[in-house]
């Protein structure tokens, strides 16, 4: 920690660069977001335009398939290969989304339990305990089920279900911050208590808000492919690959590769941000408890 | 991802090389059946669920008073020996004497006089009150003669007593009722409830004492496995394994597949399930461009139905251009406008209507989500972006009926009743499911409905299904097909009515 | 310890209050109960006499009241779907969910802890990576998509194994696979976490350094100390498992809790829906405080919450 700044930088790049997982995964993470970005370039074709005399069209290593349609075509008739490049742009709006939604409530309450302790901290715990009593997958479903899916409801209903480990990670992380001498200077010279907490305490937790918003960003992505499976998630015509697959697996005995692919865009996704999230753990704390 | 595809095909040679399965084997040996269904229904007793698995199971357990040969659509006696209407108002009924139920209590008036009186009180909850609410009173005549007072005119009381109309045992009802049936259900039909596991499984036998005159056949399948798998794809993994024999509502791609599978044989059957979209034009409307009938016009023009019937609802199902189903009595597409698909002319009526950019909306469905998609990719075609919103059934109509949906992939089965007052009523006698409101159009139905002279009925449905074609107040789509996959075994007839017969069913 | 253990017990019943109104309130104010007792093709009429006949016209806090007393004194009120007792509903469907759940926490142990003690004793070696890339592939695949390929291989290719139904112990396999597969990784993160720690323990030095063999090393000393937090986490996975379970027993049709779950949200049967959520809350309460409770017996420095 007291090392000099220089060196210390080159350190942590040649840490991260050495970590193969923390590589592997970032390089998907930018291929995800790059598919997300610059869709419209990249895609094929509309990924909306239905034409329903040219269905279920097999990828083009089948021998039925055609480079018209690399990844063949869905059960309308849709452009396999760019709605999977659309789908990146719903699936991660879905993962960031929820994770910001969720963070906000998790972090804000996480500070200010471990900042402030006694009674707020006391509250805070209640609240933190009754919501991780609940089952969040069921009272997710029967809300989705009653409200009716959407991307906004699916959001709405992750986000605010699913702070609970934000806020148990940042009181303990707070609690620690808390006590170090860089606070209490802080204190001293009389900044405002949101000024300590946004200036001198969130950037000291920071390693470890950044490692638990991927784990809730990964299982956020899930979950909703869990949603569309169920039938309750984002509605179609959007292009989720939880979508995809739970609309694919209605021929996954007889046309494997429909599930296939948007299956395998999903698992590697979330295998890219759960790489990402344990490479960051490992480099940020290198004594090596992963 | 291509690693995926030759375990795909691995796995599909593999069950080719398999296909003699042994399960299925065992079932025709010991001439049962394994059938397997998606919804669970709420109460086996007939009155007390509103689900077709209820309907299917209520035709194997119970007889009604009178039955419709689905062949020829002609009405028999069935626990009835005779009836006839002593006036607009008043049926009486003569009944069959020496049956029993499957407690080995005698069918007499009693019974029908009490399950009748039962189920037509509100008070007791009948989940299905448009089947039954048109009975006023019955009473017993003499030990085997009976007299329905209806409520009022209704011509198609006999249809209704040919179809949902389950006669119970009244004193094992008056005993158990709606609770005990359901745990014990007792009634004539061709087959008796050995298990029920509500939610679970339902073990049904062969009544060996079934009377002879029944209009249904005596039923040679030994036994009747019903199971509840909520899954579509593990009902299907189940017929792939051997591990069932009978599956319904399979999709049309998937029997089409399954088709290429050499012990499944796939059968399939028109039904009398209509498919239209409706728009909201009253005033009420939350969607101000349905007010204008050029809009509605474009809609009709926008959607290719030929192309969809083709290659989405598959083979049985046809183009509809009335709301109606063409077998109920009534039911006509003469003098209708028809509205071919013409994305070309459905612009320029939209760019007449002043919404030449098009227009957002949100259509509401709950079933057959594909057909929905694709219907939402045609209208996005001609400029009309069209959201999905999928829901559950029961929230879909409330957002209809409450106003705040405008736009509907509707269906409706008509309880397989064969009698236009049965569908077209529904959406346009400003009932609950009318978004429409035309006074003109609901004044022609109440005549339809209420006359007793069928030539009379026939021309107001003509005049009524006629105004509402060419006001546009629909887009009707066409009638589902539904999918049968079976051991190919098995010997089976399929019906526009959706219902299986296990008792005509055997094993080849 | 008394005076902790009574204040632990009081705030368990105060959470357990809370979700139970939490969940009640959330419910209810997503949908219309009325309208989906009615059915298809109902009139407004029937929807307005449903309300009233079930009560549901009163107001929420009036509502909620009543189901609470209800519910201390053990009625959890009738299905509204399948129309009989809940608890029966509940107490038929409980143990094969427990089954599962129990079978799903032993198949994940017994992946695990080979694994993390493996992964503990080669250290950022490749037979660690492998252990860690297998625990992170475990938690990226969609369970249902797991659930499928597993019906894909041993039910259709190799008929090995029946689809669905819990007639025999066959029909636990695979659904066991899809559960456990899907918690190991946590498992045996903390199980290498737990090794790695206690192994460079001095005490541990000690007994390698005074020439014990390494296997009595690992198992013995080692091992028995990074078991603890991990007997604590399945104690509140299994909680999780019971509500998680309800994807996998809906494909493999299992008639168990999670399925139970799944018809009543449906079905829109909101006291059976109500009742396993509470069950699930109660059952996940309980097994944090029994954890909470052993832990401050052990140690007495964490009586202070």
């Amino acid at each position: 920690m007291d090392a000099a700044l220089p060196s210390r930088s080159s350190v942590l790049r040649s840490r991260i660069l050495g970590h193969a997982g923390l590589m592997t995964g970032l390089v998907l993470l930018a291929a995800a977001l790059v598919c997300a970005i610059f869709a419209p370039l990249l895609s094929p074709h509309d990924p909306y335009f239905q034409d329903l005399s040219a269905r279920l069209v097999p990828p083009v290593w089948h021998p039925r398939g055609d480079w018209l349609h690399p990844l063949g075509t869905d059960n309308l008739g849709r452009d396999y290969l760019s709605r999977t490049i659309y789908g990146a742009r719903v699936s991660l709006l879905i993962g960031l989304s929820v994770m910001v939604v969720s963070g906000l409530i998790g972090t804000a309450m996480g500070l200010a339990a471990g900042y402030f302790g006694g009674r707020t901290d006391m509250v805070v715990s209640f609240v933190v305990t009754a919501r991780l009593a609940m089952p969040v997958v069921l009272v997710a479903l029967a809300v989705v089920a009653l409200v009716g899916g959407s991307l906004v409801v699916v959001i709405a209903v992750l986000g605010l279900l699913k702070w609970d480990r934000f806020a148990v990670v940042m009181r303990a992380a707070t609690q620690q911050a808390r006590a170090q001498d860089y606070v209490a200077a802080a204190k001293a010279t009389g900044a405002s208590t949101f000024r300590v907490l946004l200036g001198e305490v969130l950037p000291n937790i920071l390693p470890q808000l950044v490692v638990v918003a991927t784990l809730e960003m990964a299982s956020a992505i899930l979950l909703e492919a869990a949603l569309s499976f169920l039938g309750l998630g984002v509605q179609p015509p959007l292009p989720s690959w939880g979508l995809m697959v739970s609309e694919a697996k209605a021929y996954m005995f007889f046309s494997f590769w429909m599930i296939a692919i948007p299956g395998t865009a999903l698992g590697l996704l979330v295998l890219a941000i759960n790489l990402v999230g344990d490479g960051i753990r490992d480099v940020a704390a290198p004594e090596g408890r992963a | 991802m291509s690693k995926f595809r030759p375990a795909g095909a691995a796995a599909l040679a593999l069950f080719a090389a398999f296909a003699l399965s042994a399960p299925a084997e065992a079932a025709k040996r010991d001439n049962s059946l394994r059938f397997a269904y998606d919804q669970v229904p709420e109460n086996v007793d007939p009155y007390f669920n509103n689900v077709r698995i209820g309907v299917i199971i209520g035709q194997h357990v119970w007889d009604t008073l009178i039955y419709r040969d689905p062949k020829t659509n002609e009405y028999k006696g069935q626990l009835a020996t005779a009836w006839r209407w002593t006036n607009d108002k008043t049926l009486e009924v003569d009944l069959r004497q020496g049956i029993k139920f499957h407690n080995g209590e005698e069918f007499d008036a009693d019974d029908v006089v009490y399950t009748l009186n039962f189920v037509s009180d509100p008070a007791n909850k009948s989940v299905t009150q448009q089947n039954v609410n048109w009975i006023a009173k019955a009473e017993k005549l003499e030990k085997y003669k009976v007299r329905i007072n209806l409520k009022r005119t209704f011509p198609a009381a006999i249809e209704y007593l040919a179809g949902p109309i389950a006669i119970h045992p009244n004193e094992y009802y008056t005993k158990v009722g709606p609770k005990g049936m359901n745990e014990k259900p007792v009634g004539t039909g061709p087959y008796r409830v050995v298990e029920h596991v509500p939610g679970k499984h339902l073990r049904l036998e062969r009544n060996p004492d079934y009377f002879k005159a029944s209009p249904k056949p005596q039923p040679t399948i030994a036994k009747v496995d019903i199971r509840f798998i909520p899954d579509r794809q593990t009902q299907v993994a189940e017929m792939l394994s051997g591990g069932l024999d009978f599956i319904m509502n399979v999709a049309p791609d998937q029997a089409a597949q399954m088709k290429a599978v050499p012990n499944l044989a796939v059968m399939s059957g028109e039904t009398m399930r209509i498919v239209f979209l409706q728009m909201a034009s009253s005033e009420k409307t939350p969607v101000a461009a349905f007010r204008d009938a050029r809009v509605r016009k474009a809609i009709n023009h926008a959607i290719d139905r030929q192309a969809m019937v083709k290659n989405l609802v598959g083979e049985g199902a046809r183009v509809l251009n009335t709301v109606c189903f063409p077998s109920q009595f009534g039911c006509t597409d003469e003098g209708a406008t028809v509205y071919p698909y013409d994305p070309a002319k459905a612009k320029s009526l939209l760019a007449e209507a002043g919404l030449a950019g098009g227009f957002d909306v949100d259509l509401y469905s709950y079933r057959e989500r594909n057909q929905a998609e694709a219907m939402v990719g045609y209208l996005r075609a001609v400029g009309i972006r069209a959201n999905l919103r999928f829901l559950q059934y029961a929230a879909f109509r409330d957002q209809l009926r409450g106003g705040t949906a405008a736009f509907a992939h509707q269906t409706w089965g008509s309880f397989s009743v064969n009698d236009v007052s049965a569908s077209t009523p529904v959406f346009f006698k400003f009932e609950d499911d009318d978004v429409t409101r035309d006074a003109e159009v609901r004044d022609l139905l109440e005549k339809g409905d209420g006359s007793v002279d069928p030539a009379a009925r026939k021309a107001a449905y003509r005049e009524a299904l006629a105004k509402i074609a060419e006001r546009a107040y629909t887009v009707p789509l066409y009638s589902l097909t539904t999918f049968y996959v079976m051991a190919n075994e098995l010997a089976f007839t399929a019906y526009p009515d959706e219902l299986p017969r296990f008792w005509e069913t055997r094993w080849k | 310890m008394l005076g902790f253990a009574v204040r632990r017990i009081a705030l368990a019943l105060a959470v357990a209050l809370a979700v139970s109104a939490a969940s009640f309130i959330l419910l209810r104010l997503s949908g219309d109960v009325a309208t989906a007792i009615a059915g298809e093709g109902a009139r407004a009429e029937d929807i307005a006499f449903v309300r009233k006949a079930y009560g549901l016209d009163r107001p929420l806090v009036v509502q909620y009241a009543e189901w609470l007393s209800n519910t201390l004194r053990g009625d959890f009120g009738t299905s509204l779907y399948f129309k009989t007792e809940v608890i029966g509903l509940v107490a038929d469907k409980l143990p094969v969910t427990l089954v599962l759940g129990l079978a799903s926490i032993l198949f994940a142990l017994a992946v695990s802890l080979p694994l993390g003690i493996l992964a503990a004793l080669h250290p950022n070696t490749w037979i660690d990576r492998l252990c860690l890339a297998l625990a992170v592939l475990g938690q990226a695949l969609p369970n249902f998509f797991f659930a499928l390929c597993l019906i894909l291989l041993f039910s259709i290719t190799l008929r090995w194994l029946p689809v669905s139904g819990t007639g025999t112990w066959q029909h636990f396999v695979m659904p066991t696979l899809a559960l456990g597969y899907y918690v190991a990784p946590a498992f045996m993160r903390l199980v290498r976490a737990g090794m790695i720690e206690t192994l460079a323990a001095d005490y541990v030095r000690t007994a390698r350094a005074s020439g014990l063999s390494p296997a009595s090393v690992v198992f013995k000393h080692a091992l028995r100390n990074a078991l603890i937090p991990v007997v604590a986490l399945a104690a509140v996975q299994l909680g999780f498992l019971l509500g998680g379970s309800i994807v996998v027993e809906t494909i493999f049709a299992l008639d168990g809790l999670g399925y139970l779950a799944y018809q009543s949200i449906t079905y829109k049967d909101f006291p059976t829906t109500q009742a396993v959520v509470l069950l699930l809350s109660v059952v996940y309460i309980f097994l944090t405080l029994a954890a909470d409770l052993v832990n401050a017996w052990l140690d007495p420095r964490l009586r202070v919450a």
